[in-house]
């Protein structure tokens, strides 16, 4: 505490660095922890009070910045690194939200109305193929055309060329079949035939089907159009008569065509890749 | 042994008043608490060599610190602000690494 000067803590001579060389020799040999002793145990003087005002104040101002460092607020950065924290922060907001919208578009078409309606049109659209194949039941109006052949002259060609009048008059869906017995839903490719050669009794076969009289067609459509089809003058109900055959149409504001046909599963062909979604 | 005592005075102080850090004052404070480290050292050697004096105490403390802040304060001016609070810290931590050997060889003689 008497000393002149304390040149190492304040003006960096050089001599700070290499001080300790002359210190090793055997003089001061307890010199420091005497001192250090007699610096503890010594009496406060005002000079002393300060040095340890200003030891307080260090202690503080430790004590401050490392609370204050804990928080790790953002106030006690420089301006340079708040903008270059700034852009990092925008630049990472703009990579999650481009992630977040890939994500939403990715939820939208697992699960979003896009997809509901993409499915909504698939339904339909395969009902409506399901009624032209054949392989659903179909309602809605239509006409009922029974065929009597107590003559026995009715062949198939009779009968085909009832149905393809028929679907000029813009039928839609079709069944041929005994008046209380199993009926056979017309397709695109349902073929007539006589079921034997020669002898229109024998019946009539729809996709080796055989049917015999009386037929009953069943088909949905607008009921006139397709009644007044069949009643052209040389259509199929004079053909009918010519034959000693009766033909009875009704026209039905409603009926159900219930038959169905198996879904044959194509065993070469395969879908085409889709160019365009039509 | 009153400069202990303050030193820790000092530190209860902080954590239990809790105060916060003026926005000024922020760039300043770790760099002025670095120099007043570098000063305390240099106070404890020299008490250890026998030639302490409060006045170059006091004096070295407080021109460590304005010195120190001077020295942030100008790089932050001149666009060079962290580097230089980072020279600032290697310079004191040295001068304090070089202190702290001269304390331990007088007290341990190693």
């Amino acid at each position: 505490m008497t000393a002149a000067d304390s040149p190492p803590s304040n003006d960096g001579h050089p001599d700070d660095v290499r001080a300790d060389v002359p210190e090793q020799e055997p003089v001061d040999r307890d010199l420091g922890r005497r001192r250090l002793r007699a610096a503890l145990n010594s009496r406060p003087t005002r000079g002393q009070l300060v040095a340890a005002v200003l030891c307080a104040l260090l202690g503080f101002a430790v004590a401050v910045q490392v609370r204050a460092n804990q928080d790790a607020g953002l106030s006690g950065l420089r301006q340079t690194d708040l903008v270059r924290i700034l852009d990092d922060v925008t630049e990472r907001s703009a990579r999650l939200q481009a992630e977040a919208r890939e994500l939403e578009g990715t939820r939208d078409k697992v699960s979003g109305s896009g997809t509901r309606a993409a499915l909504d049109e698939a339904h339909q659209r395969s009902r409506t193929l399901g009624i032209l194949a054949g392989t659903l039941p179909a309602t809605g109006p239509g006409i009922e055309f029974t065929i009597s052949d107590p003559a026995g002259k009715v062949t198939s060609d009779v009968l085909l060329d009832a149905l393809q009048e028929l679907r000029d008059a813009g039928g839609e869906a079709y069944e041929i079949g005994q008046i209380d017995g199993a009926a056979v839903r017309v397709v695109a490719s349902t073929y007539l035939s006589d079921a034997s050669g020669s002898d229109p009794r024998a019946g009539i076969a729809v996709d080796g089907r055989v049917l015999t009289s009386p037929y009953r067609f069943r088909v949905i459509g607008e009921p006139r159009t397709l009644a007044a089809a069949l009643d052209i003058p040389g259509g199929v109900l004079d053909v009918l008569r010519q034959r000693e055959a009766q033909g009875i149409v009704t026209q039905r504001s409603e009926l159900t065509i219930s038959s169905l046909r198996p879904v044959p599963e194509p065993e070469y062909a395969r879908p085409a890749p889709q160019k365009s979604s039509n | 042994m009153i400069a202990v005592i303050g030193l820790l005075v000092g530190i209860v102080a902080g954590l239990f008043l809790e105060p916060s850090v003026p926005a000024w004052l922020q760039p300043y404070l770790p760099i002025a608490v670095v120099a007043a480290l570098d000063a305390v050292f240099g106070g404890l050697r020299a008490l250890l060599d026998g030639i302490f004096d409060d006045k170059v105490f006091v004096v070295s403390f407080v021109g460590n610190v304005l010195v120190a802040a001077l020295i942030v304060y100008l790089g932050d001016q001149l666009g060079v602000g962290s580097q230089l609070s980072t020279g600032v810290v290697v310079v004191l931590g040295i001068r304090i690494f070089s202190n702290a050997a001269a304390i331990r060889r007088h007290l341990f003689r190693a």
